[in-house]
């Protein structure tokens, strides 16, 4: 009798509790936010938020306990990730840097071949550096492509400009002076032994373009005749001389640089004018070799070294 | 539990407190995307020690409070918090909960009914987003950490809710132990 009467009581309750949430439920969806119940719970949160506020400083230290144990734990999951990710950004970054390098290095050398003047049907091979001396007075590089690419000994190595905004894009960087089959050695403008028959533009004054050793930003136009006006800014290229038996290595017309400084003080039978070259020694990933001498060369009347 | 202006403003208080505790301390604290519940331990703990009808109401009246101080849909967890009470409590009163680890399983049925039945809930009233299966994960995180909290909560809520007991689960075992052996005389009480 009395198990039946607690099992009654005790199923009301439930349905009583359950109803009523039920009610509260539904009441709370029928009625507009300024209802009862929206009432009660925006009185409730205010007076609950002063409590909770006391409570949340007075308990940060706990808060912060747990917080820095899980973030330790956290950490150290992600420190391992991060460093992953870091080592992958890294290493995209260098290709991607690598590529836009190779980019415009490519650029400035199909660039070069549309400048005026610059000698036609040259049928250039492109080849990558693969290796450089670390000498200074041996200025010189090793390149991906040899004699089965067709390169042969002295033919011209053209590179790309450092810095594009100078309007050229790229020069001469020198010649072919060693040939295996898959290799080939080029000997760089900034090689002390390196010489190069070459003429002011578009005056026309004459002379040889020789390296300032341990300098590659600056070349020396020699044996410029005294009388000559030179002016800074002006456009060196090669000459392409010819002359009786004598022909010059380099067709006429490949751009070397531009005159950066004219000693006017040197009051000798030639003077001799600074050069800053166009193509940059000091980052040459990609050359090209001009494989084919251009079909006519024109007689250029200078004497060569 | 006796039914007595005491119990109720021993059942409020730990109520209030469990709430301020829930809202202001745990919940902000993310263990592996879950979270403790505290409040669902209190009500699993008072159905535990007061039976299936004081569970039922001490369900009702946290998930009240819940509503009210999250400002949550009014009556969604007062709906599920007295059914988890309920279902406690006939538990206690059904099966013997005389051994001291019980409330590590109770406490994480009673975890895991919540969670599951409140997302049952909140789907049927109006979610309409579209839900990360993490949720799982965030629900099995918190009946974890729930069932290690179980003991001492457990433990803190016997010790707030005892005056108030018509009968402690821990006094009932301690009276169902056997009576110590007889000594060879045949007399209790006067061993060597």
């Amino acid at each position: 009798m009395h198990d039946r009467k607690a099992v009654r009581r005790r199923r009301a309750a439930l349905a009583v509790f359950v109803a009523l949430s039920i009610v509260i439920l539904t009441a709370y969806f029928g009625e507009s936010g300024g209802g009862f119940f929206h009432a009660l719970q925006r009185g409730a949160q205010e007076v609950f938020a002063p409590i909770e506020s006391g409570a949340s400083r007075a308990l940060k230290p706990v808060r912060d306990f747990f917080g820095w144990a899980g973030d330790t734990l956290d950490a150290k999951d992600e420190n391992e990730r991060l460093k992953e990710e870091v080592e992958r950004l890294r290493s995209q970054l260098a290709k991607a840097q690598t590529r836009r390098r190779d980019v415009r290095q490519l650029e400035g050398l199909v660039g070069l071949h549309r400048h005026d003047g610059f000698p036609q049907g040259t049928e250039p091979v492109t080849a990558r550096v693969i290796a450089r001396s670390p000498s200074v007075w041996y200025s010189s590089l090793k390149i991906d492509k040899g004699s089965s690419d067709g390169i042969r000994l002295n033919q011209p190595v053209i590179a790309a400009a450092g810095d594009p905004s100078s309007g050229v894009v790229g020069g001469l960087a020198g010649k072919i002076t060693r040939v295996t089959g898959g290799t080939a050695e080029v000997t760089l403008l900034t090689d002390a032994s390196s010489g190069v028959a070459a003429q002011v533009m578009p005056a026309g004054a004459a002379g040889v373009v020789k390296p300032e050793v341990g300098n590659p930003r600056d070349l020396l136009l020699d044996f410029v005749e005294g009388g000559r006006r030179i002016t800074e800014g002006t456009i060196v290229v090669t000459s392409g001389f010819k002359a009786s038996r004598v022909e010059s290595l380099y067709p006429r017309g490949i751009p070397i640089g531009e005159v950066s400084e004219v000693d006017l003080d040197e009051v000798e039978l030639y003077q001799r004018v600074h050069v800053r070259p166009f193509a940059d020694f000091r980052r040459l990933d990609i050359v090209q070799v001009l494989t084919r001498r251009p079909p006519a060369t024109e007689t250029a009347g200078v004497v060569a070294p | 539990m006796i039914l007595s202006g005491g119990a109720v403003l021993r059942v409020a208080l730990l109520l209030l407190l469990a709430t301020v505790l829930q809202l202001s301390v745990l919940s902000p604290i993310a263990v592996a995307g879950g979270q403790a519940d505290l409040l669902v331990l209190v009500v699993a703990a008072a159905a535990y020690y007061a039976g299936s009808i004081s569970g039922c109401a001490t369900g009702f009246a946290a998930g009240f409070l819940l509503d009210l101080a999250t400002g949550a849909t009014m009556g969604a967890s007062s709906l599920v918090l007295a059914a988890v009470g309920y279902g406690v409590g006939r538990f206690r009163e059904v099966r013997d909960p005389s051994n001291a680890l019980l409330p590590i399983p109770v406490a994480a049925a009673a975890t895991a009914g919540w969670v599951v039945a409140f997302a049952a809930v909140s789907f049927m009233l109006e979610v309409g987003a579209r839900v990360s299966p993490l949720v799982a994960r965030d629900m099995v995180v918190t009946v974890l950490l729930n069932a290690l909290l179980a003991l001492p909560v457990f433990a803190g809520c016997r010790r707030l809710l005892r005056p108030s007991l018509a009968v402690d689960p821990r006094e009932l075992r301690r009276r169902r132990r056997p009576p110590r052996e007889a000594t060879p005389l045949g007399l209790r009480g006067i061993e060597p």
